[in-house]
């Protein structure tokens, strides 16, 4: 709750602030930038004691991430959902929620696009595409919105139905895909759907020629449009304003008017929204289909990505960038210069770390004085 | 600025240097890549033994290697590009996960070799179609199916040590075929060596969940089983722990599981993962790699038995050594198809 709580009320692309440099700094990005330097500089102590070159191994992370078009291409097919996920936890927090249940919602989102998808293969593009489209927001919407009707009405805590929305969604697709109504033979080895129709496939982005192998889907679009509509609907709508209002303070946003179960409601269906748009877009834009394993560990991911964030439009593109290329660069870590792709998950866990121990963060901030005009 | 300056000559510096420290790694000799399932190369399985592979092959002939780990099914694809990208040599995928991405990779990259353990390539609708530069690795599960099968219808007919009821058993996960060739060459063994042992089979259906291979196990053992035979990965497990608290013996499968359960385990039929990716690395080298099937045996050490216990008399242990020497001479070929179903 601090986090969300302790956040400016106002987003970074929000009017200009008034306010020294140095403040805008320490409110602003200093928190995270440090945070990921500490993680790293941590990191490397692990890569010393485990006997290798932590310049060595942080260069190869960088070249895995972005050495080659392709490896460009790869980390934006991961950040793409990881945005997306993003986002719908950042928008719970800013309403004061904390939605745990971006990888169920995400997983909804791609059993009812898979679904859609697979149902109508013979529908054209124009009208495929859109409803599969809708099919994954409408159904992670709807995924996240029961959390939220549970905290409005019966006071059930969000974290704790949301945790276990994510369980249930897991065995229930288990369950659809291996011997219920979605389940399809296929060459993966793994219980799966069968293929979505040509329709309804978000096309590759970049030609074959250009990038042998490229798996940079149009998806990347729809996440860069979600993140205008995040921005637009936070900060320049009243829904938004409400919302930022209930979560600086319920009880002050019901004085003002606003009743703050409704807007649980609406706030969980709309994250849940934008984690079913994650999950459709795996679906139309990567493996045309849904299977049992899919996609693990975005939604959880996805809380990472929202802190280190904070919980803002940029911020959470960034850092959603920022945990892609620890994924994509990982593996070429270990395959290149032979350090267990599992130092980025330290990392990772590291940059949580530090964030959640934003004082002392904000202690090391405050003692260098200005940082920012230390650097000038 | 000033400050800014240094700062970017630093990092310029690192850059340069870490970058000369990857060039490096780039020589003349082979470059072998390995891309593990989701099992991770730990998993003590298939993955690991595949890594030990890759390592020995490393040692003998200063080939470089690398790995990549895939923690997600849908890392298959852009891992197995990551080799070929770099024009490694040949790029080895585990396991039958990985037959639809091998596919897709080799096809995108004619000139990279691939191989797949326990596979072979299968387009998008999961119909397999070999390619002239995808190797796949099969097995001859039922010779090691007919090895540990030897030594449990020795126990049976002896009735040696807790075997008292004559009767042996066996789990598979999910009835697919390096599954059922297991099992065919264990019950082939035993119809052979004592035709009067009752033989029962079973599947949890299911690699992962232990809950529901003990469940079988506990149900065999309730039939007077007192042998068991898992064939059943992670699930298998479970098979193996029922016997375990029955107090009746198991026998393991593709690593050697002694160390499951000592005293437990009197042998495990062994599926050398870690030779097959051995010697297609020596093909190579050699200029001798065969696209297409390839099948890793007794003949040429893919296949073989585990670590004995103790329990296991002497008589049992010439039995499996006297059908090794004659699988391999091919007076014996062990049946592939299952005859006890149920």
């Amino acid at each position: 709750m601090t986090l969300a709580s302790s956040a400016p009320p106002t987003g970074p692309l929000a009017a200009p602030s008034v306010r020294q440099p140095s403040a805008q700094w320490a409110q602003g990005p200093a928190v995270p930038v440090i945070s990921v330097l500490v993680a790293l500089f941590i990191g490397a102590i692990f890569v010393l004691i485990s006997g290798h070159n932590p310049i060595r191994a942080y260069a190869a992370l960088i070249l895995g991430a972005f050495g080659s078009p392709y490896d460009i291409s790869e980390t934006l097919v991961i950040a793409v959902p990881l945005t997306l996920a993003g986002l719908s936890v950042a928008v719970a927090f800013r309403t004061g929620l904390f939605n745990i249940g971006a990888q169920g919602q995400l997983l909804v989102g791609a059993l009812a696009a898979g679904w859609t998808g697979s149902q109508f293969p013979d529908l054209p593009g124009i009208l495929l595409l859109p409803m599969t489209l809708v099919s994954g927001v409408l159904g992670g919407a709807a995924y996240g919105a029961i959390a939220g009707w549970l905290k409005a009405t019966r006071g059930v805590n969000e974290v704790i139905t949301t945790i276990m929305q994510n369980y249930i969604v897991v065995f229930v697709m288990h369950w659809l895909l291996q011997d219920g109504p979605m389940s399809a033979p296929n060459a993966l080895g793994t219980p799966a759907s069968s293929p979505i129709g040509a329709g309804a496939i978000l096309p590759i982005i970049i030609p074959n020629e250009l990038v042998p192998l490229s798996r940079l889907h149009a998806g990347i679009v729809l996440a860069v449009l979600a993140v205008v509509l995040f921005w637009f609907l936070l900060w320049r709508t009243s829904l938004g304003y409400e919302l930022r209002a209930v979560g600086l303070g319920a009880r002050a946003a019901a004085q003002a008017g606003i009743d703050p179960r409704r807007r649980m409601i609406l706030v969980m269906a709309i994250a849940g929204g934008f984690a079913g748009l994650a999950g459709m877009i795996q679906v139309s834009g990567l493996f045309h289909r849904v299977f049992d394993g899919f996609s693990s560990g975005f939604g959880f991911d996805a809380i990472a990505v929202a802190l280190l964030g904070k919980n803002s439009p940029i911020g959470i593109t960034l850092a959603a960038i920022l945990f892609a290329a620890f994924a994509r660069g990982g593996t070429l870590m270990q395959a290149n210069a032979s350090i267990s792709s599992h130092l980025v998950e330290v990392i990772e866990a590291l940059v949580l770390f530090v964030i959640a121990a934003e004082t002392i963060v904000r202690a090391i901030a405050g003692r260098r004085g200005t940082p920012a005009e230390a650097l000038a | 600025m000033k400050r800014l300056l240094v700062l970017a000559f630093i990092f310029s510096i690192l850059f340069t240097t870490s970058c000369d420290a990857l060039s490096g790694l780039t020589g003349s000799s082979l470059k072998i890549g390995l891309v593990t399932d989701v099992g991770g190369l730990n998993d003590k399985s298939f993955n690991a033994l595949a890594n030990t592979g890759r390592l020995d092959a490393a040692k003998d002939f200063g080939v470089q290697t690398s790995v990549i780990e895939s923690k997600k099914q849908e890392d298959y694809v852009p891992n197995l590009t990551t080799f070929a990208q770099q024009n490694y040599d040949l790029v080895i995928g585990v396991g039958f996960l990985m037959t639809n991405s091998v596919w897709k990779v080799a096809k995108q990259f004619p000139n990279v070799k691939f191989a797949i353990i326990d596979g072979a390539p299968a387009d998008d609708a999961g119909k397999t179609e070999n390619l002239p530069n995808v190797a796949n690795l099969f097995f001859k599960e039922q010779e090691a199916g007919y090895l540990v099968g030897v030594i449990a219808a020795t126990m049976a007919k002896d009735k040696v040590g807790k075997a008292t009821h004559n009767t042996v058993c066996s789990m598979g996960g999910i009835p697919i075929p390096p599954v059922d060739h297991y099992i065919a060459g264990y019950q082939d063994a035993v119809k052979t060596v004592s035709p009067s042992t009752t033989i029962l089979n079973g599947y949890s259906n299911d690699f992962v969940d232990q809950a529901k291979g003990k469940e079988v196990g506990l149900n065999h053992i309730s039939k007077n089983c007192d042998i068991l035979f898992q064939v059943a990965g992670g699930s298998g497990l479970g098979y193996i722990a029922a016997a375990k608290d029955k107090g009746v013996y198991a026998i393991g499968v593709d690593a050697d599981q002694a160390d499951v359960a000592p005293g437990v385990v009197i042998t495990s039929a062994l599926k050398r993962v870690n030779k097959a990716v051995y010697n297609t690395v020596k093909s190579v080298k050699d200029k001798a790699y065969k696209s297409g099937d390839n099948f890793f045996s007794i003949a040429n050490d893919g296949i073989g038995y585990g670590k004995l216990d103790p329990i296991v008399p002497a008589n049992a242990k010439a039995a499996a050594e006297q059908a090794l020497t004659d699988i391999k001479s091919g007076k014996i070929v062990p049946k592939d198809t299952v005859q006890v179903k149920g």
